[in-house]
């Protein structure tokens, strides 16, 4: 097998710029399929990390149904043991919160709202709305969790028409079910990645929360980071044994945003199709190329199995040339990949141009592509499936070609 | 001992719903250590012994035997098979695999019979001395002149020490001079090696150096004469 693979690597050459016509076109396919794929990666790292940023955090410990009814009766007393347990696990950062949805009010206009209760921070190491809050002269993170100040988004002050240092009115449903008011003042703007959640979210101190709202020091949920994405699955597990108080549960990331996952493998998925349909078209590019080359070869062949080449061996032969100028594509394709994506990896795609959009998905302005080993991998079976697929009929006309028809042709 | 045994071989083709007869009863035999010629003018049916002997084409009536093998029930794996362990081919354009070296196409038919790196490369260098081209062996056949091509088609016809070799107008596509020495060599391969040659021929001069002739014409054995050692 050695030496047929050695003469298909050898036929290929024998028609240089042909072989390298097929090679480009293998080669333009993977670097497309490997940038968009390492795009898509980027978009959607980018797009559930600012989640997890924002709001979500990796796990959150809340009772069974906070998630789809925010309400106070919902909240919960922090066992001592859960939170010494929490602070036990290493590189595990944790804050509590009050959450429930109110509304604002400006002289101008009111807004619907869910307003976060915040320890200032302990938030700071569980999200990035310390980053995402201007720090100036006018404009500031919140300091005291028990002060009557408020970070609105940058998009929230402009539609009411507000500034920091303004007052505006919260009002929520209290412990007893009645509406309370209080004025708050605003300390600072925030902008997040995410435009959703800047039109939606305001954020106070917890302790001030919980006192217009009578609920003493209860929370309604404790927001969690892990060391690492990856172990969110399997602290997530740990957590829920540490939690004692019926009814109160611990859910990943993945688990609250079920639509943020759906999305992600809903692109991934996109782009294996985009894929199947641009390696269509280079399974035809190359069956066409083999064709010729076994036209042009007809007499070779015929003298071949003349002298004892069996038709599957000829088939085989066949077969290597094709997957020769997949793997000769492959890896000019991966190289030029690398090439591209590995600098832009680091310096990122600037879209700041079409910047509304991108706070619409949620990814941020600068794109970051990611490749990944599974990437590769897939890339891998696409090459050799595609070429094995293209080579099938020219190796059958090879393998099928009579000797003394071969060698009566001219 | 016959090498060849070819009884009442018929070959018409069909071409446009006209018969055409090619060989009309042949018999041939040929036995172990001959330097036999088939001679004849063009159409007498030489190439069709050629291929019907060598299981390349069947023939329509008659049986063929190769080494005691009948091939007439045998299927294209096993005719490729009997090809590969029984009959060398040199053909009239040389036929070398252009893709490889003049040492790799000696050496790609025992690599089809699964002979090992070291035999292989030993035996062929071996053989491409036999035909005087021990200083050629890693050009590939585009570097060789004509002579040289069809010598390196003679050393991988006889490296696997086949039962007979086969060998259709050898010298057509060469000049006089070089047909003459490539002739000779043949012949001196047949004498020292004791390979056993069955060749096509219009040539008067290979003629001139066959032990044995089988004069064809019009598909018909018309005259066989034999001569003694020269």
């Amino acid at each position: 097998m050695k030496t047929f693979f050695m003469i298909g690597w050898r036929n290929l050459w024998r028609n240089k710029r042909r072989s390298l016509v097929v090679i480009s076109s293998v080669a333009l396919g993977i670097f497309a399929m490997l940038f968009s794929m390492g795009f898509m990666n980027g978009m959607n790292r980018q797009m559930v990390e600012n989640t997890i940023s924002t709001s979500l955090g990796h796990v959150s410990i809340h009772y069974k149904g906070f998630l789809d009814d925010m309400k106070l009766e919902k909240s919960f007393v922090p066992s001592t043991s859960l939170l010494d347990r929490l602070e036990s696990i290493q590189g595990l950062a944790f804050a509590p919160r009050v959450k429930m949805e109110g509304m604002i009010r400006s002289s101008e206009a009111s807004r619907g709202v869910m307003i976060i209760g915040i320890d200032p921070e302990r938030e700071k190491s569980v999200t990035k709305i310390f980053d995402y809050t201007k720090k100036n002269e006018k404009s500031a993170y919140l300091s005291d969790p028990g002060r009557h100040d408020i970070l609105i988004s940058q998009t929230l002050a402009e539609k009411l028409d507000l500034l920091t240092g303004d007052k505006l009115v919260l009002m929520v449903k209290g412990h007893d079910k009645e509406i309370v008011g209080m004025a708050f003042r605003i300390k600072g703007l925030f902008q997040s990645p995410l435009d959703s959640f800047d039109k939606f979210v305001v954020f106070t101190g917890i302790t001030a929360l919980q006192e217009i709202v009578g609920i003493k020091d209860r929370i309604s949920e404790i927001v969690i980071r892990t060391p690492h994405r990856d172990l969110v699955d399997e602290i997530a597990v740990r957590i829920k044994t540490f939690i004692k108080t019926p009814g109160v549960t611990a859910m990943t990331w993945k688990e609250m945003a079920p639509g943020l996952m759906k999305a992600v493998i809903l692109f991934d998925n996109m782009m294996y199709i985009f894929f199947a349909i641009i390696f269509t078209t280079v399974v035809f590019s190359i069956a066409n190329t083999l064709i010729m080359a076994i036209m042009e070869r007809f007499r070779e062949i015929g003298v071949m199995k003349s002298i004892g080449t069996r038709p599957s061996w000829i088939g085989a032969m066949v077969m290597f040339e094709s997957i020769n100028l997949g793997i000769a594509g492959m890896i000019a394709g991966i190289l030029m990949t690398m090439i591209v994506v590995i600098p832009l990896s680091f310096s990122g795609i600037d879209f700041s141009f079409y910047a509304e959009s991108m706070r619409d998905w949620g990814t941020g302005n600068v794109i970051y592509p990611v490749m990944k080993t599974r990437d590769l991998i897939v890339c891998g079976i696409i090459v050799l499936t595609t070429t094995i697929a293209a080579a099938i009929y020219p190796a059958i006309k090879a393998a099928r070609i009579k000797p003394l028809d071969a060698l009566h042709h001219v | 001992m016959n090498i060849i045994e070819a009884d009442k071989i018929k070959k018409t083709y069909e071409s446009n719903g006209l018969s055409v007869t090619a060989l009309g009863g042949v018999d041939v035999a040929v036995k172990k250590g001959e330097f036999t010629a088939l001679a004849g003018p063009s159409g007498s049916g030489k190439t069709t012994l050629l291929n019907i002997i060598g299981g390349l084409d069947a023939p329509t009536s008659g049986s063929i035997k190769v080494d005691n093998v009948d091939l007439a029930p045998l299927k294209a794996k096993a005719l490729a098979e009997i090809r590969l362990t029984k009959i060398g081919f040199v053909f009239q354009a040389y036929n070398l695999i252009p893709v490889l070296t003049a040492i790799e196409n000696v050496e790609y038919v025992l690599l089809l019979q699964g002979v090992g790196k070291k035999e292989r490369r030993d035996r062929s260098v071996n053989v491409l001395e036999q035909v005087g081209l021990s200083d050629q062996v890693n050009r590939r056949p585009h570097e060789l002149s004509g002579g040289q091509q069809q010598r390196v088609a003679v050393a991988r016809a006889i490296v696997s020490e086949p039962a007979i070799v086969l060998a259709d107008e050898p010298t057509a596509n060469l000049d006089q001079k070089t047909g003459a020495k490539l002739c000779d060599m043949m012949r001196d391969l047949n004498e020292q090696k004791h390979i056993t040659f069955l060749f096509s021929t219009h040539d008067s001069m290979v003629m001139e150096r066959a032990r044995r002739l089988i004069h064809l014409i019009d598909g018909k054995v018309v005259k066989e004469e034999s001569k003694g050692k020269k």
